[in-house]
């Protein structure tokens, strides 16, 4: 009998892992491909997890079944909370994983599901026949048969790697680029475009002098993203047994980073090098991500900063790799080295690999639904890198999304897409499949216009009916949820209606600096949870309540469907920008529509007479 | 039916000259707003019967705006088979735009062009052959619309608006900064002083919003009043500026007894030259009115030209005139210099004067230029040219205004826990900016960010 698998997924990076495991999860029958099995789940940049806005991605990951959270949960080393004094809604999480162990435990995940099949491969063609998804081809001449497919292939797409005045062809350092996969990709008649993005060098840990840099020691108790870990925290006194699966009680044994800075003999350094730069010797023509520049362009760009902040980071616990975050570069070898040296600490640092940057190919990611199925051809989808993102997060909030679908499309259901009203990866869809990016795309807090609601702290709570309908989340965990949301709005109430020195326990909770272990009247035994959703729902009941009636405003223009059959030429009075924009993006409702760039209100109202005028025929 | 939740107004009858104008309000706030706005003898608006009308006053506190009539027309039995209120009130532009203005802030949105007839169809009021035309009339006001608001937007207007953006980004881009990157990534003190800046920026906008008032003399022209006693030859001055005979003249004194308004446009710039009942002490009750009237409209207006007989001595009432006269921008016109003058100029209290005669046609030229002059100096004209002119413009700026001052309030609060809060208004006071120069919030705002601080990895 010949296979055919339900799911095939090219790429094993976070988009690829969250998406076979969704997809198989979900009972489909999948297979992923990689070019070498042992580099699943591999991290090629910095193993930290979170971080302002993308700790966001991943606790809605874990609120709907995904794997990110609990595997940076299960291999941190050191956990940390950012913004912990501007209020709840732009707080974050930020992990330093260890980066062996949090490879080996998300094989030993992807080992322990059904259905799920590692086949090792380098994919050179999307195999189509007569309209319709086949499979893929490999380099080797071998077909894999499937109904659907998800590519997930990061930066490995005519991947070009640049080390000063060298460059070769790779995916990541050390590894083969898919080539072939471009040109297959443009075949079908996608649009491709170019990015950049880079990495710092690696340096041996024995060789960094720690006593003249900065210790930055991990928070206890550890804040994790993942429900799971935090479960076990709470039994931290059980003896718990370890496997690869739980390498160490999670959280336990932290360990630090530092942090040194670049001095003037640092940029001095580069200045003097600059043209030996891949960067700036024009070499390449990716755009290069602005929040995560390269330190040639930190120095060139603010030439007053007299320093710059260097992080040092271990890549694992017993690893004798360090990563110095914030000095990303495509130098020569030599250069680098001599830049390093000029770093406090960092004076005899020893190199185990040199920093680079790499260019790669992307699909122009408004060539995609907001399933992530190409609007091209069907039953093909695309996640992470591939589409103009860059970061983990990012990429496994993608390779979720696209898993599930591919399996709700099978199955032959609506798709599942988030809104942007209700999650951070509903505004990343959106953002992308609306918009396109010419720069690789990273989430911000400020991207997301609802964010006030869409906190860490309720992902659990805002995205419960989505996690019952996909069906990964246990039928108790959904419980518990549903169970604490009716609990959350009880002690609300109780609380609005028990008087002390005649105002109300509600109002003294609002008081700033007043919190709930504080009241007089609370309740004994709340969960921490529920108590955490208390103070926040009471304590910012004005703002929350604005937002929130900004949301169902938007819900109502976001409802508003654009029929498939929508033929804009016939549409009288629309400019001629917004008709050729709408006919690219075609997008599915009247909210989506006004997000686009060059279409304009005149032009949304225009639109919305005229769907009202076919719906009434 | 098709519900909108939000409660529009505007002005339907055409600018211009005309007796009446009429302003309508449409959608479930309508009644609320009525009975805001209007008062009458009871019942209030919401309380009558559909299909009645109703006499009062159009009131903001205890000032009367105009005196109007009601109409009330109840859903769905209306145009847009919303609650429909319409407010017939005097003609000319000013009462009608102050009523709209005050139903504004009473809670209703500016209705965007042909957004009454948009309700309509999509209430299912008017048919599909209509809604063809619908469209076209939306893109042609739309279009109409637009090339009015890049008229205004050239030169120092948009540069104001640009101004107040780029200073709220500033601001907005130092929170959200600190909101989506470490301290460390960050120059100290990047907090300091933003109260400050806000409040400063609060002035400026307060300052553009306040243009709205001066931009009236492009809206409407300046109001130029014509006084003087009785047959001084007030409406033939009138006459031989306009070059037409619009007001009747004879010899026999209170010829006019109502105002006669004409826009007339000189050197470029519009003036609406109103011609009046002549100033006496008169016992018959429609001159006297008349006269009340000619009182009233002194006050508002930008320029008094007060006229005085050559050919007969100042007495004492000319006297009372004048001197009622010297806090105002005023011109004398010395008429019927072809008589005898027996003026003594002397009384005039060194007063703008210029001589002329209407009959022979002499010292016209004079006075356009004295005219012009006059407004420039009196600072009537020169008030800043790139004025607020647009109703659309003002009420973004209000809106603006309310979301700033909310977030300088909890910035007041001092806790830093509010700052994604502060940063939420602040982004709708931008975004309504933004409207009027058609920016991007987030697109700016990243740019912003990253062209100021060397933040990242």
């Amino acid at each position: 009998m010949i296979n055919i698998y339900d799911v095939i997924v090219v790429g094993a990076g976070h988009a690829g892992y969250e998406a076979s495991l969704a997809a198989s999860r979900m009972g489909a029958k999948t297979a992923l491909v990689t070019i070498e099995r042992d580099a699943i789940g591999r991290m090629s940049c910095n193993p930290s997890i979170g971080g302002m806005a993308k700790s966001h991605i991943v606790c809605e990951l874990d609120a709907l079944g995904g794997e990110i959270a609990r595997n940076t949960d299960y291999t941190g080393i050191q956990f940390r909370t950012l913004n912990t004094k501007k209020g709840p809604a732009v707080q974050a999480h930020r992990a330093q994983c260890d980066k062996s162990f949090f490879l080996e435990r998300i094989q030993a995940v992807i080992a322990c599901v059904e259905n799920l099949d590692i086949i090792e491969a380098l994919v050179s063609e999307i195999w189509i026949k007569n309209g319709t998804i086949r499979g893929v081809k490999t380099e080797d001449g071998e077909e894999i048969l499937g109904k659907t497919l998800v590519i997930a292939t990061g930066t490995f797409l005519r991947g070009l790697i640049h080390i000063g005045e060298k460059s070769f062809s790779g995916g990541r350092v050390d590894e083969k680029a898919a080539k072939k996969l471009s040109h297959s990709f443009l075949n079908l008649g996608f649009n491709l475009g170019r990015l950049k993005t880079g990495t710092p060098p690696r340096l041996h840990r024995d060789s960094i002098d720690f006593d003249r840099m900065v210790d930055q020691p991990g928070l206890n108790p550890p804040p994790f993203f993942s429900r799971s870990a935090k479960k076990d925290w709470e039994m931290f006194h059980v003896e718990q047994k370890l496997t690869p699966l739980k390498p160490w009680p999670p959280g336990s044994n932290q360990i630090s980073c530092y942090l040194t800075h670049t001095t003037e003999k640092t940029h001095e350094i580069i200045e003097k090098n600059l043209k030996k730069s891949a960067m700036y010797a024009g070499k390449i023509e990716g755009i290069g991500v602005r929040y995560c520049p390269s330190i040639e362009d930190k120095i060139v760009k603010f030439r007053d900063k007299e320093t710059h902040h260097v992080f040092v980071e271990p890549e694992g616990r017993d690893l004798v790799e360090i990563y110095p975050n914030g000095t990303s570069n495509s130098l020569p070898k030599d250069v680098q080295h001599e830049m390093i040296h000029s770093i406090p600490g960092l004076e005899h640092a020893e190199f185990l690999k040199p920093g680079y940057a790499i260019e790669y190919d992307y699909v122009d990611p408004t060539q995609l639904h907001h399933s992530l199925e190409t609007k091209k051809i069907e039953n093909l989808f695309l996640a992470g890198q591939i589409n103009g993102t860059t970061g983990y997060e990012e990429a496994a909030g993608q390779g979720f999304v696209a898993g599930v679908n591919a399996v709700l499309k099978l199955r032959g259901e609506d798709p599942f897409s988030l809104n942007r009203t209700e999650s951070y990866i509903g505004v990343l869809l959106d953002d992308l499949v609306t918009k396109g990016t010419d720069e690789p795309y990273r989430m911000f807090t400020s991207r997301a216009e609802h964010r006030l609601i869409l906190r860490q702290d309720n992902a659990r709570f805002r995205l419960v009916d989505y996690a019952k309908r996909i069906g990964i989340i246990k039928r108790e965990e959904i419980n518990d949820v549903e169970n604490k949301i009716i609990q959350i709005s009880e002690e609300v109430n109780r609380l609005k209606s028990i008087f002390c020195d005649g105002i109300s326990e509600e109002k003294r909770l609002r008081r700033p600096g007043t919190f709930y272990k504080n009241l007089l009247n609370k309740k004994e035994g709340l969960n921490s949870e529920v108590i955490t959703q208390v103070e926040i729902n009471i304590k910012y009941q004005g703002y929350i309540d604005r937002e929130r009636k900004n949301i169902i405003k938007a819900q109502k223009i976001e409802g508003q469907h654009i029929p498939n059959s929508i033929n804009y030429d016939e549409i009288k009075g629309l400019r001629f920008e917004a008709r050729e924009k709408l006919k690219k993006i075609c997008p599915d409702n009247l909210g989506q529509a006004s997000r686009i760039s060059g279409v304009n209100p005149v032009d949304v109202s225009i639109l919305s007479v005229w769907i009202k005028r076919i719906d009434s025929k | 039916m098709y519900k909108q939740d939000d409660t529009i107004a505007a002005i339907v009858t055409a600018s211009g000259e005309a007796g009446v104008s009429i302003v309508r309000i449409s959608g479930p706030q309508a009644f609320f707003i009525a009975d805001t706005v209007f008062k009458c003898k009871p019942p209030c608006p919401s309380k009558r019967p559909a299909h009645t009308f109703v006499y009062g006053h159009v009131m903001n506190d205890d000032q009367v705006i105009d005196e109007a009539i009601l109409l009330v027309m109840k859903s769905p039995q209306s145009f847009t088979k919303e609650d429909v209120v319409e407010i017939q009130c005097h003609g000319g532009n000013m009462c009608a735009k102050l009523i709209l203005r005050y139903i504004l802030e009473s809670g209703a949105r500016l209705a965007e062009p042909g957004e009454f007839t948009k309700r309509a169809f999509l209430n299912g009021r008017i048919d599909l052959l209509q809604a063809e035309a619908v469209l076209d009339i939306i893109h042609a006001k739309s279009e109409r619309a637009s090339a009015a608001a890049l008229e205004q937007l050239e030169g120092n207007l948009s540069a104001e608006f640009d101004i107040l953006y780029e200073d709220l980004l500033r601001v907005s881009a130092d929170i959200e900064a600190t909101l989506d990157f470490t301290e460390q990534d960050l120059p100290k003190g990047i907090m300091k002083n933003l109260n400050k800046r806000l409040l400063s920026i609060r002035e400026n906008l307060d300052q553009l919003i306040s243009t709205w008032e001066e931009g009236h003399l492009l809206r409407d022209g300046a109001i130029i009043v014509i006084s003087g006693k009785p047959n001084v030859g007030k409406s033939t001055l009138l006459n031989t500026l306009l070059g037409r005979q619009r007001a009747i003249v004879s010899s026999m004194p209170g010829t006019t007894r109502d105002t006669i308004e004409e826009n007339l446009v000189i050197g470029g710039i519009p003036l609406r030259l109103v011609d009046t009942a002549g100033l006496r002490d008169s016992s018959c009750e429609i001159e006297k009115e008349g006269i009340d009237r000619t009182r009233a409209y002194i006050q508002k207006a930008d320029m008094h030209i007060y006229m005085i007989d050559a050919s007969k001595p100042i007495d004492h009432e000319i006297e009372t005139h004048l001197k009622k006269m010297e806090n105002e921008e005023s011109l004398i016109v010395i008429n019927k210099t072809d008589l005898c003058n027996k003026l003594d100029t002397n009384k005039l209290d060194n007063k703008l004067s210029i001589q002329m005669s209407l009959k022979k046609c002499q010292g016209l030229d004079e006075l356009r230029s004295c005219i012009l002059e006059r407004l420039r100096k009196g600072g009537t004209l020169s008030s800043r040219p790139h004025a607020v002119i647009s109703e659309r413009h003002r009420n973004l700026l209000m809106e603006s205004k309310k979301e700033l001052d909310e977030a300088i309030n909890m910035m007041n609060k001092d806790q830093e826990d509010l700052t994604a809060f502060v940063s939420s208004r602040l982004r709708s006071s931008i975004e309504n900016i933004g409207l009027v120069t058609g920016k991007e919030y987030e697109d700016e705002l990243l740019e912003n960010i990253f062209s100021r601080f060397c933040i990242g990895k």
